[in-house]
This record gives structure tokens, C-alpha cells and sequence, in this order.
């Protein structure tokens, strides 16, 4: 759609239109005017650059760190000790962004993570993994009715998965506009929901308005089942397992299943950064210019269009158009200013919720922790273990961090990558990663830098009351706060999804009403990190749904 | 042949309505009641010799008004009373804030907190009744079948459609963001002041097993918004108590020809998939009718009454899974005189008076009754029904219904029977704070718990 300026000369000229293009090109080129230069090389903004760069777009990608990844990177943070720093497991990424870029052959390998261990203060546990056989007798040891259900539960989940699915490659409608387009979109969902069984329809509606809990309730009776199941509702959320509205993520737990790129959950070979890595290879053989340690200290913008932005350093890049992946506080008032945005706009995007609820905690152990409830090494140690022994202890979890303290004894979630890709860890050494919620960001007492090792030493001690033998083995750890996330990571109050995933920030919502089309109210700057349409975790989608919206408003 | 058209289960105040609305048709209609007096909840009961107060739900304020005029209630003696003050929210500091039906009235309370929540106010109330206009039509229409939606459940879902166009894209998309949203976050998304921000959530989470942190509270206060186009709960109720609103109701429904018969408990429903089912009575006696309209709750209705083998097993389940969790109670008290409530003016006394001056308050509240215990400092909702209406009590005495949230029908520890004590011992606790003195003042009390409502 931008035509370049002075086309009309050049005619005049008479050249013909090859030489007009290839000589612009080269001109272009020597301004280094890019098309479009993408704010964040995580991994939403490296799976935008590679969309872009595809449609033969001159792509620029600025990452403030001197690693790639954003959120999904692995880091040596202690000598020979390889950690996925934040974002841990993989179940969600996109497999046609997979297949569409060919990220194996850029060196993505993902690793199985088999099942989740949940060791319980009585001495039993709860080890649910992929073999299903296994799984319904693991069950049926706690309730017979509840092995029986669980089979007709993975079904009618999977059902509601596949009915979700095509909405997550979707640009949202606009709900308020009179537009055909977004018309199609919805009437697109009406007919899939009237082809649902009368019962999916239902669980459906349930699903999106239930806490986990209530819904799990309907299905099962063994508490440490419907705690761990219901831990999976809350994750990244400030939420608790018994909070309407959490009953909708048990979801996208079964979203990876169905979609035959994995089929569960699993890690990447080299630790979560590999995957950002392998998206930024295939970026950069698409054409993407890198450059890290770049931070953005504002975008350019004239006449209410953005041209380029301004780096710490003064240097000025100018492009056609800017797309963030991070998140909107950073972008609009940070990068933006507000005295250039719409007053509504700036209401909307102050009320959109960060308010981060969890922390990280990174092991580097020299053996492997022995749980009372299934002492020595073996098979459980290899998936997550999952510290959510009952559904009353989720929810007292969450009741303190409503009033502005990190829980006590909070849920936490670990795995131990080392004993699948030897990789990560020197040999006989191992690398855990726990991640732990509740850490709210804003605290009522106190503040985090104060408070982190007490946070930490929370969590070794709940982990401790399982394993006993975890205090000997840990060599160093790494205690990463909301605080934390939000000054390393670029993290607004440490979210870890870019603003909550709930209803009122979902879908047409999302970061803000009457835009989430990937677009903002500045021409030029679109938005596509996982503060947009379909939100969170390692997915790519918001980056991969932003570029196509992008080359179809003829950007 | 039947001997009835309808036999309409229980004659709580929707069972009074529907027979009076059939029975105006022409079909021959039968009510069938447990206790010795129709109105189901609707009931004023003399606690104290010379007083009298309703003695469960204090306020009809969502009462249909289109109810009341279709059944011409009026002339049945049903007189509704409507005081200017909404609601008297008190601080324990000793502060106050009173809503008024009066919008600037309410503004000069407000602008002794916050001049900024004063500006805002405004625009709060006029946003609330234009959503709660599109929404109201809902309220009275059959909710429409999700897997085949019928041609007039779409014409009516279609007129709310447009409705819902007619408000323009700001409060198109208020509607479709408050919907979901923890109602603490929409009133913090408004106001800076605590206290107002508790009372206005505090409608949200009314006689609801949640707290103003669970999502979705934000839709109970746009629903009860849609009943009365307020925001914030008034305090109407009816002269002589909610047992004047079953007597205008039994009276309405007795003129229209319909038939009712106390102490009549039904046993069993048969032959509900047959054209001529039959209502059995514990007496053995067996009533026939075409159709039978339960007012009796779901589970009640298809997991005690109608024999299971009539039932789809799948619809069966769904019926157990209906969750009817009671989160209140109700605590009743005869005075001999009126309570102080830090000198406020007694004409803000006349409508609800709120105890609850956190978010946070409200949500400890309800925290308790998640582990399987009542609140330690409930949320109290408050009338005094003898100021307006003084046929209630001797001269100079008042009555006081208080409806205690929260109080969940399953204790952890104990039983209602033996904690019924504890449980009034602590309202009244929790109500000398704000009232100072009031405790002298109690002649007797009546302590309602979930067990008793059962």
C-alpha cells in the first residue's frame, strides 16, 4: 500500500518497472529504512519476524538482552548448569508454526515429560502419566468411579479442544462493529457451537463460567485428583482453583494433545531457550536482521503514525511499521507516552490487569531428591511433580496472596529437565526448576527485594516437607520474584502471560476493548505478543495471527 | 379425565404468581402447600409479643412490578413501601455514606469521601440503568433453549440484540467486559473510597456463595441492576411484612379461581411421562391433573419426587450437579428502641443498612465459608422495617431483620443445632461496634440458620 515516494518520477524517467524495483530496493537498503521493525525477540516476536520476512517484508528484530528468548531462553546461570529460567515445559506451540517455518530442522527437538507425581502428606501420591492403561489403575487404587470418569472426561475434553482450536488462529472480531468480516467470524463460531452434542454444548458453556473445582467436582470425587487437575485452571493467574472462570484453562492443558505435535507435554532438548533459538534461525534464514542489546527508548511517531524508533543509545531506526511483542504498558506508556494516545484507549489499557501471582525457583542439585511417598530414583522423577495435595491447600495458597502475602505453602510445580537431556547439568549434577504461585507483585508488607529469601527458603521448605533430602543437595539457586520477572524480563508486575488470562482480557478483549485486532490507535504500530489474541505460554499465535493481520491491511 | 388442569408444588410466592397468572386464563388450578400458611418465604412472623417482622427475606426490592400490576396486588391490600434512603453504609470508625434514591443528594454523601468519586458517580448510575434496560427483557422471558433456540427465543434474543446495539460501542463493550469480571475489580475500576466501593459490591455478591473477588460477581449486580435500573439495592418492602405481600398474593389468586390447600405435603409425583400424571400426598390421597408445575428447587423436584425410572440418567446427573450451596442466614430482632448507629439521622435508617467496610472485609467474610465455617465479622444487611411502617411494633419499639452472610449449610465443625447460639452471639457482637448500646436494647431475638431455612 505505501507507495514509495516518487514513483511518479521515475516513470517519467521512463525505466522500466524491474529496474525501478531492484533500484529502490538497493536504495532502501542504503537508508536501511526497514518495512517493519519488530520491539522483543521473544519468542511471539521472532515467530512475527519470521511471518513477515516469509512475505518479503525487510524485518528488523531489537532485543533489549544479550540473550534470545524473551521468557522462553535458557541461560548458564551457574557454571555448567543450563536452566529453562522461566517458562519451563512445551505443549502449546502451534504445530503449523512448527511445520510452516520448519523449526526441526532448525534444530527444535522436543523430549517427552511423562506424567505428573503428586507425593501427599500421608504418605500415598497420585502419579498420573501417558501410558493410559497405567493411569486408570493408578486411579482406581483412590476410586474406582474416578477411573471410569476419567476416561469419559479426556474425551469430552477433547471434544471442547477441538472446538477451540480454530479461535486461536483467529483474528478476533469486533463484537460492536457492524463489519461483515467480523460477522463471519462469529456466525463462523455459532455454527461449530450448534454441531456440538447437546451435553459438549453444555460443558462448554460450564467451561467458560466455573471454577476448576466446581467443574472437576461434577467428575470426580478423589481430592488430590481435582487439586492437581484444578492446579493447571490457575497457572499464571491471580485466581484460585475455586475462582469462576478457571474451570476454562483446564483446556489448553488438552490442546497440545490434540494437534499431533506432541501429544503432551514436553521439554526441548537444550532447555526452552532452544526453541526460541530455533525460531530465530529460521527468522534470520527468511531474511530477519537481529540485534541484541538494543533497548527501545521510544517509538517515532508522526502525524499519529509510527515511523522507526529512538534506541537508549540516540541511534534512530526508522520503518514503515513497528510491531511489539512486548507487553502494552511497556509499548503505550513507556514507548509511546500517553499524551499520544486516546484518552479511552489510556483508561482501558490502565485497567487491564499484569498483577503477577507466581515466582520461579531454580536448582542447581547434586543428586536427585528422594520423596517420602516414593523414595529412591525412578520414572516419577522424569515429569512434573506437582506439589498440590489437596484442594483446600490450593485455595488457602490463594487466600493469602489475595491480602498481599506470598503463600506459605504454595503450589508448586517441578520439573527436572537434567534427567532427560543430560545436556543441561555436568554429569551426575541435575538441574530443578520449581515453578511457585502464590508471590503476588504487590505485597502488604514489605517489599521483594527484602523478601526473597524468604520466598525462596518457603519454597525449599515446602518442598522439603516431601523430600527431606532436598536441603543437602542444593548446590546454588536462583529465587526469581515477580519483581524479578518484571525487571529482567520486561514482565509488568512479573505476569508471566503479559496481563491475566481471564474472560474480561480474552478474545475480542484482548488488551483492550475495540482492539484486539493486533492493531492500536496509532497507524503503523500493531501489537503481537501474548498481551494479544489468544494470550499466553509458548504458543507463537499472537506473534503468527498479528503478521498475517498485518500483510492483509496491505502493510 | 384429570381433575385439575395444573397442580402447581408449593406455594412459596413464584408458585402464587404462576397460579394466579394460569388461573386467570381459565385453567383449573391447584396449589398444594407443606406448611399451614401459603408464601413460602414470604412470611411475617410475630418474634415478641406485639412484634412482628418478616422472617426471611426483609426486602422485596426486585419484586416485579409488572407482577404487581398484572395481578392487580394493590387491591389485595399489598402497599409497598419505598423510602428515599437506599442504603446507609456504615465505616467502623464511626464514618458514614447514604445512598439516596435522590442522585445529588447521594453526591454531597459521596463528596464527603472523594471528590473524584463524586464526579464519577454520575456517569457509574446512568451507565448501570442503560445496561440494566437491554438486559431487563431477559429477566422475563423464558431463558432460550441452547442447543435448539425455538423462532421466538431468537426474536426475543434478537430484540436484545439490538437493544444491546443501541448502546454504543462504550457501553456495548462495559456490558461485555463487566459480565465476567470480579465485581471487586469493576467497583476499584470506579471509585477510590472504600466504603463505597464495598457497598456497591456488596449487591454483587448477595445471596451468593461468593466473594467479591470470585469472577463473574460483576453479572449479580448488572442482573439485579436490570430488575430496578439502580446500581445500588433499595430497600422496598411491603406494609406489615412480607407476609402482607403471600396474603395480597393467596388473595389474588383465590379471586382468579385457583385453588389452594395448606398442609398438604406432596409425597411423590407418578406417571410424569404419561398425559395424566399424579401428585401423591403423604396422607395417600392422589390428586390428577394434566400438568404439574413444581416450585419446589430442581433437586427436590427430580431426586425426591419423581421416580428416577421416569428420568433420563444423563438429566439425572445434571440435577445432582445443581448446586444449591446456602450462604446465608438470618438473624431477627424484637428493641425497645431504636439503635444509635453513631448518631445518624433516623431517616437514613430507613432503608439497608450495610456492615461490610472492606472489599477485603467481605472477602474474609467469605473466606470462612469455603473451609466449612460461618464469618467470624459477617457481612450484615440490615432493615428496620418499624420505622417506616409502625403497625409492626408497639409505640417507640422496632423490630431489626438481619440477613448474615456468609453461613454455608455445611459445617466443618459441629452442627447448626448446637452452633445456633454462637452464631447469633457473634452478629450481635459484630453489630455493637457500628451500634453502640444496641444489645441493652434486645427484648428477644429469632436466629435463622441454612439448617432452619431447609
Amino acid at each position: 500500500k505505501a507507495v514509495p515516494m516518487g514513483m511518479c518520477c521515475w516513470f517519467r524517467l521512463g525505466l522500466s518497472g524491474r529496474a525501478i524495483i531492484s533500484m529502490l530496493t538497493r536504495l532502501r537498503q542504503a537508508n536501511s529504512k526497514y518495512d517493519v521493525i519488530v520491539i522483543g525477540g521473544g519468542h511471539n516476536g521472532l515467530v512475527n519476524a519470521a511471518y513477515l520476512a516469509r512475505a518479503r517484508k525487510k524485518v528488523l528484530v531489537l532485543e533489549r538482552r544479550h540473550v534470545l528468548g524473551g521468557a522462553a531462553v535458557t541461560e548458564e546461570v551457574f557454571p555448567g548448569f543450563k536452566f529453562s529460567v522461566c517458562s519451563y515445559v512445551v505443549s502449546l506451540l502451534r504445530p503449523e508454526i512448527i511445520r510452516e517455518l520448519d523449526l526441526p530442522r532448525h534444530g527444535l527437538e522436543i523430549l517427552p515429560l511423562d506424567g505428573t507425581f503428586t507425593p501427599m502428606p500421608n504418605g500415598d501420591y497420585l502419579w498420573r502419566v501417558n501410558d493410559h492403561a497405567r493411569t486408570r489403575r493408578e486411579i482406581a487404587r483412590h476410586s474406582r468411579l474416578d477411573a471410569e470418569a476419567y476416561d469419559e472426561y479426556g474425551k469430552a475434553m477433547i471434544e471442547m479442544a477441538h472446538f477451540v482450536k480454530p479461535i486461536m488462529s483467529m483474528t478476533p472480531p469486533d463484537p460492536t462493529s457492524l463489519d461483515p468480516k467480523g460477522w463471519k467470524n462469529l456466525a463462523f463460531l455459532g455454527r461449530r457451537f450448534q454441531k456440538l452434542s447437546d451435553d459438549d454444548k453444555y460443558n462448554q458453556v460450564q467451561l467458560m463460567t466455573m471454577s476448576a473445582v466446581d467443574f472437576l467436582d461434577q467428575w470426580f470425587e478423589t481430592d488430590v485428583l481435582k487439586a492437581t487437575m484444578s492446579a493447571s485452571g490457575i497457572i499464571g493467574t491471580f485466581l484460585g482453583v475455586r475462582s469462576p472462570g478457571t474451570a476454562y484453562v483446564l483446556l489448553h492443558h488438552y490442546m497440545g494433545e490434540i494437534d499431533g505435535a506432541f501429544r503432551s507435554w514436553g521439554f526441548a532438548r537444550g532447555g526452552t531457550g532452544a526453541i526460541s533459538n530455533a525460531i530465530g534461525d529460521a527468522a534470520r534464514e527468511a531474511g530477519v536482521e537481529i540485534r541484541m542489546e538494543a533497548a527501545i527508548e521510544k517509538i517515532l511517531l508522526r502525524n499519529g503514525r509510527a515511523t522507526g524508533v529512538v534506541l537508549q543509545n540516540g541511534d534512530e531506526i526508522q520503518a514503515e511499521v513497528v510491531s511489539s511483542s512486548v507487553d502494552p504498558r511497556l509499548t503505550f506508556m513507556k514507548m509511546v507516552g500517553e499524551e499520544h494516545l486516546p484518552d479511552d484507549f489510556c483508561t482501558d489499557l490502565k485497567r487491564y490487569k499484569y498483577r503477577g501471582s507466581s515466582g520461579k525457583v531454580n536448582l542447581a542439585l547434586d543428586g536427585l531428591p528422594d520423596f517420602k511417598a516414593m523414595p529412591g530414583p525412578g520414572a516419577h522423577l522424569r515429569g512434573a511433580i506437582s506439589i498440590s495435595p489437596s484442594v483446600e491447600y490450593m485455595e488457602r495458597a490463594y487466600d493469602e496472596a489475595k491480602y498481599g502475602r506470598f503463600s506459605r505453602r504454595p503450589y508448586i510445580d517441578m520439573v527436572i529437565p537434567s534427567l532427560t537431556d543430560p545436556s543441561v547439568a555436568p554429569p551426575g549434577k541435575h538441574v530443578m526448576s520449581c515453578f511457585v504461585q502464590y508471590a503476588p507483585y504487590n505485597l502488604k508488607e514489605g517489599n521483594w527485594d527484602e523478601k526473597r529469601d524468604e520466598f525462596g527458603d518457603t519454597v525449599i521448605d515446602t518442598i522439603a516437607e516431601h523430600a527431606p533430602n532436598i536441603r543437602e543437595l542444593i548446590r546454588d539457586r536462583q529465587v526469581l520474584t515477580p519483581l524479578d520477572l518484571e525487571r529482567e524480563f520486561g514482565l509488568s508486575e512479573g505476569n508471566i502471560f503479559q496481563g491475566e488470562l481471564t474472560l474480561e482480557q480474552l478474545f475480542f478483549l484482548r488488551p483492550a476493548p475495540g482492539w484486539a485486532q493486533y492493531r492500536t490507535p496509532i497507524k503503523n504500530l500493531y501489537m503481537c505478543g501474548s498481551a494479544t489474541h489468544p494470550g499466553g505460554g509458548i504458543m507463537g499465535a499472537p506473534g503468527r495471527n498479528a503478521a498475517l493481520q498485518l500483510l492483509k491491511d496491505g502493510k | 379425565m384429570p381433575t385439575y388442569d395444573v397442580t402447581i408444588i408449593g406455594g412459596g410466592h413464584n408458585g402464587l404468581v404462576t397460579a394466579a397468572y394460569l388461573a386467570k386464563n381459565g385453567l383449573k388450578t391447584l396449589v398444594l402447600e407443606r406448611r399451614k400458611v401459603a408464601g413460602g418465604g414470604a412470611v411475617t412472623e410475630e418474634i415478641h409479643p406485639g412484634f412482628r417482622v418478616s422472617v426471611l427475606d426483609h426486602a422485596a426490592g426486585p419484586f416485579s412490578a409488572q407482577v404487581i400490576s398484572d395481578l392487580k396486588l394493590l387491591p389485595f391490600g399489598l402497599q409497598m413501601i419505598n423510602p428515599e434512603a437506599r442504603v446507609l453504609a456504615l465505616s467502623p470508625e464511626g464514618r458514614s455514606l447514604c445512598v439516596f434514591n435522590d442522585t445529588a443528594r447521594t453526591l454531597s454523601e459521596v463528596q464527603k469521601f472523594s471528590a473524584t468519586d463524586a464526579k464519577v458517580y454520575p456517569e457509574f448510575v446512568d451507565s448501570f440503568a442503560r445496561i440494566g434496560r437491554v438486559l431487563a427483557p431477559l429477566i422475563s422471558m423464558t431463558p432460550p433453549s441452547i442447543d435448539e433456540p425455538t423462532a421466538a427465543d431468537l426474536w426475543q434474543l434478537g430484540k436484545v440484540g439490538l437493544a444491546f446495539r443501541g448502546l454504543g460501542k462504550k457501553d456495548e463493550y462495559r456490558l461485555l467486559r463487566w459480565g465476567p469480571m470480579a465485581v471487586a475489580d469493576l467497583v476499584g475500576e470506579w471509585f477510590e473510597t472504600e466504603l463505597l466501593r464495598a457497598t456497591v459490591a456488596a449487591r454483587g455478591i448477595y445471596g451468593a456463595f461468593a466473594g467479591p473477588w470470585s469472577a463473574g460477581t460483576s453479572l449479580g449486580l448488572l442482573w439485579q441492576a436490570a430488575m430496578d435500573g439502580s446500581a445500588i439495592g433499595s430497600a422496598s418492602y411491603p406494609r406489615g411484612g412480607m407476609g402482607a405481600l403471600a396474603d395480597a398474593l393467596v388473595g389474588a389468586v383465590k379471586a382468579a379461581g385457583a385453588e389452594i390447600r395448606t398442609r398438604a405435603n406432596v409425597a411423590a409425583i407418578v406417571g410424569a411421562e404419561s398425559d395424566e400424571a399424579k401428585v401423591v400426598l403423604e396422607s395417600g390421597e392422589e390428586i390428577s391433573s394434566r400438568i404439574v408445575v413444581s416450585n419446589a428447587d430442581p433437586r427436590r423436584t427430580f431426586l425426591d419426587l419423581v421416580d428416577p425410572v421416569d428420568l433420563d440418567p444423563n438429566f439425572l446427573s445434571k440435577m445432582r450437579n445443581y448446586r444449591a450451596p446456602g450462604a446465608a442466614g438470618k438473624v431477627n430482632l424484637a428493641l425497645s428502641g431504636l439503635p444509635g448507629f453513631n448518631g445518624a439521622d433516623p431517616e437514613k435508617l430507613t432503608g439497608r443498612i450495610h456492615i461490610g467496610p472492606e472489599i477485603d472485609y467481605l472477602e474474609r467474610a467469605f473466606d470462612a465459608s469455603k473451609y466449612g465455617d460461618f464469618s467470624s465479622e459477617p457481612y450484615l444487611d440490615i432493615t428496620i422495617p418499624s420505622l417506616a411502617d409502625p403497625s409492626l411494633t408497639p409505640d417507640g419499639k422496632h423490630v431489626m431483620s438481619i440477613h448474615v452472610q456468609f453461613a454455608p449449610y455445611q459445617l466443618k465443625h459441629g452442627d447448626w443445632n448446637t452452633r445456633r447460639d454462637e452464631f447469633g452471639a457473634n452478629v450481635l457482637n459484630q453489630l455493637e461496634r457500628y451500634a453502640p448500646g444496641l444489645k441493652n436494647l434486645v427484648l428477644a431475638q429469632q436466629v435463622i440458620t441454612p439448617f432452619d431455612l431447609e
